[in-house]
């Protein structure tokens, strides 16, 4: 019995070094969320280019970042949302993207890219956009009105949530007054924090999980929230639907960007190019349930899937929204008003 | 006088808490809600998803290769750490108390990223085998604690005699020092086996391309995936689990 424990046990010792030594084929190696990328495509990626695709996966950027930054390598395409692309493009963890690598970037939608932290593509590629919103139970709103100043009504009031974000929940009261998300304007972020705290004595709480089992569950009638999660909240409960209040809201991004370390940057370019052909990118939008800002492959898509508010907010809304910038020094301004609302009665 | 009922309102609790969560998740496994917010009927929809989903059982592999053969690592070394430990008293062992103890006291995070910047600084390639390591570095010092609380109550003189009736030492801690380890061994052994299986942070940093753990996995679905599908693989580990247990339980009776 012991012998058998034994070679069992330094069979499996031996397995784990025999597992790391590499195959004759090629392997591209993506660091992505679970769940992010339709496995089909995937497959369809290895069968033509004969080669193997390793996922592997993170939970939040900044785990990612704090990784990659004491030195971690392997990984030849990284999925960072579009600020930390940024943050990790100035401190130069990441390539540059050579364009005449990808001759599908024409699929993408340039006046859309145009709007985002990385207008030129000069260090990442877009894959899928998302957006911070109103979700609201259907029966239990009477007159809604897609506009962040449902935050004033009194009749519903105790049953709203706002996120415990402060660029979001400042940026909506920004939005609200008529000013941008990004504004280090003195005089229009204090008119933003006096809306605020109005707001606040009509809101239940600023949180986002509670929330979003509150709306479920009956007990919340509005909330600020991100799109992916509110698709996933009607999914569940068909009386709650999303909406981008008509004032504006805030756009982020996921991209794709190659790091400094890859070690397999030309099957890097061949997988993001692929991605980018319309028939991959329309898989992926269906399996994720996010709009990709790829015009060519929103023409495969369904009518259905473009129609839908939570994915595809109407033109002259979307002209209204903003990026999320991070605002370096300016960034204690938001904390200083922040403090403010909090503390306000 | 009557029995005070206090202990077993402990003793309900104390199950309850411990049970309860176990229910509600294998009740959850065949909720056909996503969140689980309410009952939205029953269905087999999670169980069959998981079975098709490749890099759950991929993740799996990886854990239980790394689970397995790190506890048995830890295992060997942690004894022999504690009978050292135990036997002699020098300065030297003062020291070498105070770095098995280490482990137990440092904050994961700080562990997991200063394993992290030490494989780098070696260029250890990160993978299966980093993974391997810094599990093996902390499962130890549990294991050592574990059997040295077991020391504690050994009586070093049987040893002594059964050297002095002849027997080798080879067969005197066959026959009597591991003996009377064994218990200390096998709660040292699951509990490197639980540790290994569910550690996050310390992982996370140490993992490389091609080494995701079910724990990294999970953490990552949070933001795309469906709880659902973990919820039908916990109730298949502990299905599994409570198997193992109970076979072995039977093979001991048979024995005695």
């Amino acid at each position: 019995m012991k012998k058998f424990i034994l070679t069992a046990i330094s069979v499996t010792v031996i397995a784990i070094s025999i597992s790391s030594c590499s195959k004759g084929k090629q392997t591209l190696h993506v660091y992505n969320w679970a769940d992010y990328m339709n496995p089909a495509v995937i497959t369809k990626f290895e069968q033509k280019y004969n080669c193997t695709v390793v996922m592997n996966y993170f939970d939040s950027n900044e785990a990612l970042y704090a990784k990659l930054k004491a030195g971690a390598s392997g990984y030849d395409i990284l999925f960072p949302s579009g600020y930390m692309a940024k943050i990790m493009y100035e401190q130069k963890m990441i390539k540059e993207i050579d364009h005449s690598k990808l001759k599908n970037l024409k699929n993408l939608d340039q006046p859309f890219i145009k709007k985002a932290l990385d207008p030129e593509l000069k260090y990442s590629v877009p894959y899928m956009v998302t957006y911070c919103g109103i979700a609201y139970n259907k029966k239990k709103v009477k007159n809604f009105k897609p506009s962040w100043s449902m935050y004033d009504r009194k009749d519903i009031a105790g049953r709203m949530t706002l996120l415990n974000d402060l660029r979001e929940v400042i940026g909506a009261a920004l939005k609200f007054n008529g000013y941008k998300y990004n504004t280090v304007n003195n005089a229009e972020l204090e008119k933003a924090k006096d809306t605020v705290i109005r707001w606040k004595k009509n809101i239940a709480k600023f949180d986002v999980d509670e929330a979003k089992r509150g709306l479920s569950s009956g007990e919340f009638f509005l909330i600020q929230v991100y799109n992916g999660d509110a698709i996933q909240l009607i999914q569940e409960n068909e009386d709650i639907t999303f909406v981008l209040p008509e004032e504006g809201t805030s756009i982020s991004q996921d991209d794709f960007v190659i790091p400094e370390s890859a070690k397999n940057t030309e099957l890097a370019y061949r997988f993001i190019d692929f991605l980018l052909e319309p028939e991959n990118a329309k898989d992926n939008m269906e399996f994720v349930y996010y709009l990709s800002p790829n015009l060519a492959a929103q023409k495969l898509m369904s009518k259905e899937f473009m129609s839908d508010p939570a994915i595809n907010p109407p033109e002259d809304v979307l002209k209204k929204c903003d990026y999320l910038m991070d605002l370096g020094a300016d960034n204690i301004k938001y904390s200083e008003l922040w403090d403010k609302i909090k503390s306000a009665k | 006088m009557k029995k005070s009922r206090f202990p077993l309102y402990i003793t309900i609790a104390i199950l309850v808490f411990f049970y309860l969560p176990i229910i509600i998740v294998f009740a959850q496994s065949f909720n056909a809600s996503r969140f689980g917010g309410e009952w939205k009927g029953f269905t087999f929809h999670w169980y069959y998803k998981l079975f098709s989903d490749r890099n759950i059982w991929h993740a799996l592999t990886n854990t239980l290769i790394i689970a397995l053969s790190s506890t048995f690592v830890s295992l060997v070394l942690g004894t022999i750490a504690a009978f050292a430990l135990y036997k002699y008293k020098t300065k030297l062992q003062i020291g070498h108390n105070i770095l098995i103890y280490f482990p137990l006291v440092i904050p994961d995070i700080l562990m997991g990223i200063s394993l992290l910047l030490f494989f780098v600084s070696l260029k250890v390639g990160l993978g299966l085998f980093t993974i391997f390591l810094a599990h093996v570095t902390f499962s130890m010092s549990y294991v050592a604690m574990v059997v040295l609380g077991r020391f504690q109550d050994f009586d070093y003189s049987i040893m002594e005699a059964a050297l002095d009736l002849g027997a080798t030492w080879r067969t005197a801690v066959r026959k009597i020092m591991i003996p009377y380890l064994m218990p200390g061994i096998a709660a040292g052994g699951l509990l490197a086996f639980t540790l290994s299986l569910d550690d996050f942070v310390i992982t996370f940093f140490v993992s490389g391309p091609d080494s995701t753990t079910l724990p990294l996995y999970i953490y990552s679905m949070m933001r795309h995936g469906s709880p659902s599908v973990i919820n039908a693989l916990s109730v298949l580990m502990v299905a599994f689990t409570f198997i193992i247990v109970f076979i072995s339980k039977k093979l001991l009776e048979a024995k005695e």
